[in-house]
């Protein structure tokens, strides 16, 4: 089974409603070609996203936010922030040396 | 579906300039088209610029691109859609969390309204924001036609 299968995985943007769907599109591209499957890909706004951080496994997100998720990395959620949020070449290796993948 | 780029001439949503003295007043331009066809206020780019001056110029991607945009139904957004701008000249939007200056030269403005016509629009756009010979034909257009004729010899695959 994938190490990924089953978690609770979330994306970030400010708003919830243009790069965080950017991003999503970007994971799927990834999770399909690894035949992942996770129990949710949640897609918010930081305002939602920086409380409920700590109920996920993942969380992904554009470089300049993740300072916001300082906390929930203490707590065990696995943090990834992309320079290029529509690569996923830069988040497969991303996830690839936290060891969600591979 | 038709992709995004025929819908923002379809709509009459674009606009070429050739510079702009800030990248607050290019946001603003950029919603001109929209404001034009009854899509947002007069008003809206003032939250856009609220949003990236809070969170900084993450609305800027490769390729010159940026993003401006704010929450799905947002004040002063009354409809659905995209529009398009190109400056000849970049315009710097500060710098990223490394030092590195963030400059554009193609606005792509949302307003989203509708969540899934919102939803389809962005998936479009990322077909052309991954798409570069396609962005670099964009840089020099200079009208409608120009734009749909980028795409016709740059077309975009599925993301």
């Amino acid at each position: 089974m994938a190490k990924l299968d089953n978690k609770k995985l979330m994306v970030c943007c400010a708003n919830g409603a243009g790069s965080s769907l950017m991003m999503k599109m970007t994971l799927e591209k990834v999770l399909n070609k690894h035949k992942v499957k996770p129990a949710t890909v949640h897609h918010c706004a930081i305002s939602e996203g920086k409380s409920a951080a700590p109920g996920f496994d993942v969380v992904l997100c554009a470089r300049n936010f993740a300072k916001m998720f300082a906390d929930a990395e203490k707590k065990g959620t696995t943090v990834i922030a992309l320079k290029n949020i529509m690569s996923p070449a830069e988040m497969e290796k991303a996830m690839m040396e936290k060891g969600l993948l591979g | 579906m038709a992709n995004i780029l025929e819908k923002i001439v379809e709509k009459g949503h674009f606009k070429f300039v050739d510079e702009v003295p800030s990248w607050q007043e290019g946001v603003r331009l950029s919603t001109e088209p929209l404001i034009k066809t009854g899509y947002v206020t007069e008003n809206y780019y003032q939250q856009i610029v609220d949003c990236i001056e809070k969170y900084g110029p993450y609305v800027v991607f490769e390729h010159e691109v940026a993003m401006p945009h704010t929450t799905e139904n947002a004040d002063g957004v009354l409809n659905t859609g995209v529009s398009f701008m190109r400056i000849k000249k970049p315009v710097s939007f500060g710098c990223d969390e490394d030092g590195n200056d963030k400059s554009a030269r193609l606005f792509f403005t949302l307003a989203a309204q509708n969540p899934e016509e919102h939803m389809s629009n962005i998936q479009s756009l990322i077909g052309v924001f991954t798409n570069e010979p396609l962005l670099d034909a964009l840089i020099e257009a200079e009208s409608g036609q120009d734009i749909l004729d980028a795409l016709a010899a740059n077309p975009c695959t599925e993301f």
